[in-house]
């Protein structure tokens, strides 16, 4: 029957309203398109051309392509890089429509704005409010708009599921399912009540009729669109909320998966780089004589901002670029010295004093209440920078030949990355293709277009493909660093130990901020407020962004409290968090798994911490170690409500690898800075967590709301160093008040 | 309010990015030779030191490839992954000053002689459990040997 389908011209027969932008998608020209095909004028031809391409296959959505063999493909907009969520996605999707996940397959999107993600341009712009149900296609659809401009294909805030998967991933699934059910039933001419589906096929049972997705994939793309399709209840799931093996595991077990860095492009040549220490110097005079000479070497450039060499071999690259020699202009920055910033931050925080700086959240009148307070306690918390150390250093290829480009990268950010490569080469957007890869690890670094520039822009001069290769120095060096900061508190106790007030001032680098703004214990008094404090430094999202702060200040400082107050720092959490049900939960699970309360050797210790962020909560207790010459965690015990856990054997992946990344930040991680120069450059000096300090995790899972879930790469992370330090505390009696720990003597 | 606020500073940041011009070419361009266009100086070296064929030293220096990920070889390097192994021969394991060793290693007791290094260089672990030299193990009895011949030049 799909031979004839070929023929027929697709009818046209779903008509778009702005409410079909929520419910699923848009038919048009035979291809359903879901979500952001909502704008007028959307070329979903162009779309149907570029990811339907075998022979006999049909479009039936943005985000689902079926082909006559029945392999259903699962479109997803959001990368790989390590986390996992292409996977889950494409289980959410197939479990949404039926399909047999063994015949599932997923594909990256292309850098089209077409998939451009508007859940996320509302998390960042308006991540609490409220919308009347009435009015919920106009404001998706302006956020979609907002997202458009800004480029925000983008995988990142913990957001790929509880965005993508629940709102499009879904729709698409369940669109697709009833679409499939609906031409069936005209063909066989039976309801479509009667029609059953499972494994990619669909059955009638009074009749004996059934047939595969695939045989009736060019039908259902002529059928009219569901407005709001109906997606499954918790209790229907077949493949979410199960630990399915994720798809990308095979591949990257063989070698066989592709990173960026892996680009192989005919007739390509290898870039070295090199940016002056301070950022805001440029390049004034290269003397490159003893580089000319290198084997290998076929140019080398001043660019300006940056010294390369380009060679035959990366190796040769490398090797020439350090022969160059360089000087660089003076710039405002190159005076500022590490004491000097921590320094400039406490001027800062002095001069906003009890009150100053600029409030983020004001509850009652806590400086009064503090005033009045039977006890008071008061502390100052200091963190450092933090680079990213992805293990796959920062890369990319770059083609520009006849007014086109073609990038390949790994990247968070594709859209992004394709308009800032069109605009350094003055190019339009349409005239650039972007290939994206896996990413050897993002944590926020891979969503900026900084190394994409450059090597555009190498590759315009060179005249043919350039593939540009940071060294690790360079990567370490060269960071869009997570921002250091200072954070004060003074709390106040009544005479039976209540805490009564809560002030707090921190500083204030890089946007955006969610974490201060989301008080979770309920104390009457509130007032919280941050200091700007500019700095010639690159700053950018770090995993978890400032919840990587704050939550240790938060955490470090109630644990504080409690002790002032006289309680064990469970009891005085359990006390704030009386009117919230979700969080206690998760607190009382971590608490139980840890054995809270119950003995513990010399030296030995236990903490607690809770913190809910992008949309999730979670607890840890950790234990450590104070016997030996620096700390050992030996324990860490999580607990993570994440709504509910599309694929538990993920989330809990996830919060590992976050309590892997958090902990070599709490134990390691410091980035510092001399004459305006990062002074750090290599694993040596810039430390990684080892294999033997790795302590044994034990995650446990809460699905706390399926409606509204909460996302799973970054959440794990901001619990686990208050967690550390709190143990600390419990086992010597010694507050951690600057991170990292490898800074203190515990001798 | 405080959303509207971040709403503004992302979206002025968004227009601040519009309508950029083309990034700068370079201000310097050394144009060495073009791709497949060949060397005007040899390139071709010979792959191997001038050592004779069959000495040893030369052999276990080559082979300390490997291990040069981490380890230096000079008395004052700074210590990387693992310390410097600069007369390491005859001296007591974990004695390097300024290195973070294992408990494990601390606690050995080993001095390292041919027999000591060889069984360690063999398997770390195997030989020390706890220890944090994770890599460079060399599985070839010949390299090993090699490898300990280079090491004991490395002394004062």
């Amino acid at each position: 029957m799909s031979e004839a389908a070929e023929t027929e011209k697709p009818k046209k027969k779903g008509k778009w309203t702005r409410r079909a932008f929520i419910g699923a998608g848009v038919l048009a020209g035979g291809a359903l398109v879901v979500g952001v095909a909502v704008r007028p004028g959307n070329p979903t031809d162009e779309m149907k051309k570029r990811l339907a391409k075998g022979e006999g296959e049909e479009l039936i959505n943005a985000w689902v392509k079926i082909a006559a063999d029945n392999k259903v493909t699962a479109i997803v907009p959001h990368v790989e890089m390590g986390q996992g969520s292409q996977s889950t996605l494409a289980q959410m999707l197939a479990d949404e429509m039926d399909a047999d996940w063994e015949k599932v397959e997923m594909l990256e999107s292309p850098a089209t704005a077409r998939y451009a993600s508007g859940a996320i341009g509302r998390e960042f712009l308006a991540p609490t409010l409220e919308v009347p149900k009435i009015l919920e296609p106009t404001v998706e659809g302006s956020f979609l708009k907002i997202a458009d401009m800004m480029d925000l294909q983008i995988t990142g805030g913990s957001f790929s599921i509880r965005g993508t998967g629940q709102r499009d991933m879904r729709t698409a699934g369940a669109a697709a399912r009833q679409m499939l059910i609906a031409a069936a039933a005209e063909e066989w001419g039976v309801p479509a009540e009667e029609i059953t589906t499972a494994r990619s096929m669909l059955s009638h049972k009074a009749s004996g009729k059934s047939a595969t997705y695939g045989e009736f994939a060019a039908a259902a793309a002529a059928q009219s669109l569901p407005v709001r399709p109906k997606r499954k209840a918790v209790g229907e799931f077949k493949l979410m909320g199960k630990p399915m093996p994720r798809k990308d595991i095979p591949s990257k077990v063989d070698g066989t998966a592709i990173f960026g860095i892996d680009a192989k492009v005919e007739g390509m040549k290898y870039a070295a780089v090199k940016a002056p220490p301070v950022v805001g110097s440029t390049v004034e005079k290269i003397d490159a004589n003893a580089a000319k000479t290198m084997p290998g070497v076929l140019q080398i450039l001043n660019m300006g901002d940056f010294v390369a060499v380009i060679a035959d071999g990366y190796w040769q690259a490398q090797q020439a670029l350090g022969k160059v020699q360089a000087t660089y202009s003076k710039s405002e920055g190159q005076s500022l010295d590490q004491d000097a910033i921590f320094k400039r931050y406490s001027d800062a925080l002095d001069e906003a004093g009890s009150d100053g700086g600029d409030t983020e959240i004001s509850e009652g009148d806590a400086v009064e209440a503090f005033a009045g307070a039977a006890k008071k306690v008061t502390a100052e918390y200091k963190v450092p920078f933090l680079a990213h150390a992805t293990m796959e250093p920062m890369n990319c290829t770059v083609s520009v030949k006849d007014g086109k480009c073609e990038v390949w990268i790994g990247t968070q950010a594709p859209l992004r990355i394709r308009r800032a490569v069109a605009e350094s080469l003055g190019l339009g957007e349409d005239d650039v293709t972007l290939n994206n890869a896996f990413l050897g690890g993002g944590f926020g670094r891979r969503s900026e277009v900084d190394h994409a520039i450059m090597a555009a822009r190498l590759a315009k001069a060179a005249g043919y493909p350039v593939k540009l290769i940071w060294s690790r120095e360079e990567d370490t060096a060269q960071d869009f660093y997570r921002p250091s900061s200072t954070s004060r508190f003074e709390a106040g106790l009544d005479e039976k130990g209540r805490v009564v007030s809560w002030n707090n001032i921190h500083t204030h680098l890089f946007d955006p901020q969610e974490a201060p703004t989301v008080p979770y214990y309920a104390i009457p008094n509130q007032l919280v407020r941050k200091v700007d404090v500019p700095m010639h430094l690159r700053f950018g999202p770090w995993r978890s962004v400032d919840h990587s702060q704050q939550a240790w200040f938060i955490e470090s400082f109630v644990d504080e409290v409690a002790e002032a107050a006289g309680k064990d720092p469970l009891v005085l959490r359990r006390e704030l968090l009386e009117g919230s049900p979700r969080h206690l939960a998760v607190l009382n699970k971590a608490a139980k798994m840890a054995g809270w309360g119950s003995e513990m050797p010399g030296g030995h210790g236990r903490g607690i911490a809770l913190v809910p962020s992008f949309g999730s909560i979670v607890a840890e207790v950790a234990e450590v170690d104070m016997t030996g010459e620096k700390p050992k965690v030996s324990k860490v015990f999580c607990c993570a409500d994440v709504g509910f856990a599309m694929n538990p054997d993920a989330v809990k992946a996830q919060m590992e690898s976050a309590i892997v990344y958090g902990m070599t930040a709490a134990l390691y991680g410091e980035i510092t800075i001399k004459d305006g120069a990062v002074q750090q450059s290599n694993f040596h000096d810039y430390q990684m967590l080892r294999m033997n300090e790795m302590p044994e995790v034990e995650v446990a899972l809460i699905n706390g709301d399926a409606e509204r879930l909460g996302g799973a790469g970054e959440p794990g992370l901001p619990p686990v160093a208050p967690a550390v330090t709190n143990a600390i505390f419990a086992a010597t009696g010694k507050r951690v008040r600057e991170l990292p720990l490898s800074k203190m003597n515990w001798a | 309010m405080k959303n509207t606020a971040i709403g503004a500073a992302a979206l002025s940041l968004l227009l601040a990015a519009c309508g950029a011009d083309p990034a700068p070419g370079p201000t310097e361009q050394i144009v060495v030779r073009e791709p497949g266009q060949a060397p005007k100086q040899a390139a071709a070296e010979p792959a191997t030191d001038d050592a004779p064929a069959g000495d040893i030293i030369a052999t276990g220096k080559e082979a300390f490839a490997v291990c040069s990920a981490c380890h230096a070889v000079e008395a004052d390097a700074p210590a990387g992954p693992g310390p410097t192994l600069y007369g390491v021969v005859g001296r007591k394991a974990a004695s390097v000053d300024g290195f973070g060793f294992s408990e494990a290693l601390k606690a050995s007791g080993i001095v390292w002689n041919d027999a000591e290094l060889d069984a360690y260089i063999a398997d770390p672990a195997a030989k020390v459990p706890g220890t944090t030299m994770a890599a460079g193990a060399v599985g070839d009895a010949e390299q090993r040997k090699a490898i300990i011949a280079y090491l004991k030049t490395l002394a004062g």
